[in-house]
């Protein structure tokens, strides 16, 4: 998976949230190790002091767990990456209405256009198989 | 102890001061970014680390000792010019800078020539600037060093080799250690930084970490840059 | 580390005075076989038959003499070329991060150079005794020996061999203090922002002249002294030249010493790479 980074925010920050992201996709699963700070500093092209400074802040949010010898792992609490799933979707959604707000939209309005755009989506799908 | 400190270090050619009152601490496994317009003293500065210039007025020392030939041991210096010997082949410098330096490892410098696709036996009046440049890096990296100095490391290098040059350092890193890396082209090389060092007209302008400033300023390193040195 | 800077500096320098002098060997060799096939009366007044020989050998000690011009002349270039070019310029930014100190890098220098005046030295004599070979037996060599010690003490109640010691001495000595003079005038040239390789040169002439100077005032002062010994007998001529090589190999020495002091002052002190 690539990572991206922009230029603007602080970069251990950036590493959180898409590591955070990455946790609640499911892209790594709940009690998979984690590769050494310097392999995913290399892999993201980042100061391994950035990517320790993410991984602490991981384990302070315990997505992420640390064994003194044997390296650090994806938490197996479900809940807490359910807690964190839900807390990001609300940002997600509270971002999303603010800017459809802006554009003028109503609930209905943004509630119709939703349907559409899946039935849209689900007819792709069909199409596609 | 801190790799690098300096007391009111300053380096006067005749009335003109190159550095003056530079009060700075590097501490270890950090990698600096040593910013600033051509000519604003980041050479001198690093020349003076290396121990191949004498401060003016004021102090500067290397794990706590004033630079001398046992920091050079420590040290691990990249000059921005071309400092091998033409006539040498590449295997003939790996055999100096084994000779010399007791932190140099062979086997990793092959490597990387390997990576690079650069014959070891091929003389350096043969290649190009930018193979040259390819070379010293090779061998400055090869070396495990207190401190690395790097004097415009990426300037005159393709962006495929910058990157590789920018993934060296990375997987280098110890925490022993620290990287200072003098540049002007901050843009390429913010994301591996840990701490900047703005230097303008031979001052200590600004010290912070790259986190520090894009959460007060909310912007990169290099925007802040072009903004405070903009002509 | 002044051991592995000797060792450097030998492979800088070797590749280019190993092919010169093989060069060396192999034209006198060659030169001295045509002698002794064609031409064996090559260094007598009569006339040769054989004119090929003659126009070869021509040719032959033509070159020889060129290749010892231009090998001596290469050791003075490579002696400065070497302190110049390997510390003052781009090179010298590696030396100088070397972890060795200073002193090591002049003498390391200064020995290299000494080794390779030397070397010029023995190889035209070994030239000389290679294109003697054979135009005198062992006997004729011994007998000539002897009778020049002989005449050598008669002469001036001394032995041969010291003489030839303190002149041996003088001459060492006095490589050593024209090798430093070189360095010393280059460092003093560094100390300048500008224009430094006139100033190299400014500084060399300067100190002959002042060389000089002090040379005269000494030559003044103790032949004056001595006026009155200087009386035409054989044994006082000889220790007056023995004080005037003595005296000068001692200027030698503290010429030598205080331009190595200064050369390693400025290099540690003040230095300042472009």
């Amino acid at each position: 998976m690539k990572w991206i980074i922009d230029s603007d925010r602080p970069i251990y920050k950036q590493l959180v949230e898409q590591i955070e992201l990455r946790i609640i996709s499911g892209v790594y699963s709940p009690g998979d190790k984690l590769e050494s700070v310097r392999e995913m500093a290399m892999d993201a092209g980042v100061n391994p002091n950035t990517m320790q400074k993410a991984l602490a802040e991981l384990e302070r949010m315990e997505l992420v767990f640390a064994q003194r010898t044997s390296g650090r792992f994806i938490t197996e609490d479900l809940k807490v990456i359910e807690e964190a799933k839900k807390k990001l979707a609300v940002q997600e959604i509270g971002a999303f209405l603010e800017k459809m707000k802006k554009l003028g939209m109503s609930r209905n309005e943004i509630l119709a256009l939703m349907e559409k755009i899946e039935e849209g989506d689900k007819e792709d799908d069909h199409l596609k198989h | 102890m801190t790799i690098l400190n300096t007391n009111n270090l300053t380096k006067s050619y005749g009335k003109k001061a190159a550095l003056s009152q530079i009060n700075m601490e590097v501490p270890r496994g950090r990698i600096i970014g040593l910013l600033g317009p051509n000519g604003s003293g980041k050479s001198t500065f690093i020349k003076l680390a290396a121990g191949l210039l004498v401060p003016s007025s004021g102090e500067i020392f290397i794990d706590g000792q004033a630079p001398g030939a046992l920091t050079k041991a420590k040290v691990s210096y990249l000059s921005e010019r071309s400092y091998l010997s033409d006539w040498m082949r590449v295997s003939e410098i790996l055999v100096f800078f084994e000779d010399f330096y007791e932190d140099f490892n062979r086997i990793k410098a092959e490597n990387m020539l390997k990576d690079l696709a650069i014959n070891p036996d091929d003389r350096l009046k043969t290649m190009s600037k930018g193979t040259k440049e390819k070379v010293q890096l090779i061998l400055v990296m090869s070396r495990q060093a207190e401190l690395y100095l790097l004097d415009e490391p990426i300037g005159g290098v393709d962006p495929a080799a910058r990157d590789y040059i920018l993934n060296t350092i990375i997987t280098n890193y110890k925490e022993e250690a620290s990287v200072i890396i003098s540049t002007h082209l901050i843009a390429d090389i913010e994301q591996i930084l840990d701490d900047i060092m703005f230097i303008n007209q031979g001052e200590l302008v600004l010290s912070s970490s790259v986190d520090e400033i894009r959460e007060t300023h909310n912007k990169s390193v290099d925007g802040l840059f072009r903004e405070v040195f903009k002509c | 580390m002044l051991g592995k800077l000797i060792k450097h500096e030998t492979r800088a320098t070797r590749r280019i005075f190993l092919p010169l002098y093989g060069a060396l060997l192999i034209l006198t060799i060659f030169t001295k076989l045509v002698m002794a096939i064609g031409a064996p009366d090559f260094f007598s007044e009569a006339a040769s038959n054989n004119t090929i020989a003659e126009i070869t050998l021509g040719i032959s000690f033509t070159l020889y003499f060129i290749l010892i011009v231009g090998i001596s002349v290469m050791t003075l270039v490579m002696i400065i070329q070497r302190f110049y070019k390997n510390l003052f310029t781009d090179e010298g930014y590696l030396m100088f991060s070397l972890p060795v100190k200073t002193w090591e890098l002049v003498l390391s220098k200064l020995l290299v150079g000494l080794l390779w005046s030397a070397v010029c030295t023995v190889m035209i004599v070994l030239t000389f005794v290679i294109f003697s070979l054979g135009t005198f037996s062992m006997m004729e060599l011994t007998q000539a020996i002897q009778a020049a010690y002989q005449t050598f003490f008669v002469e001036t109640g001394m032995n041969l061999n010291l003489f030839i010691a303190e002149l041996a001495l003088f001459l060492a000595v006095n490589t050593v203090a024209s090798i430093l003079m070189i360095y010393v005038a280059i460092a003093i040239g560094q100390l300048f922002s500008q224009h430094r390789v006139v100033a190299a040169f400014g500084a060399y002439i300067v100190i002959t002249i002042v060389l000089q100077i002090i040379g005269s005032i000494f030559m003044a002062v103790f032949a004056i002294g001595n006026l009155d010994i200087l009386i035409l007998n054989g044994r006082s001529a000889m220790s007056t030249i023995q004080w005037l090589i003595n005296g000068s190999t001692i200027l030698n020495v503290v010429f030598g010493a205080a331009f190595y002091y200064v050369t390693q002052y400025i290099m540690k002190n003040r230095l300042n790479l472009e």
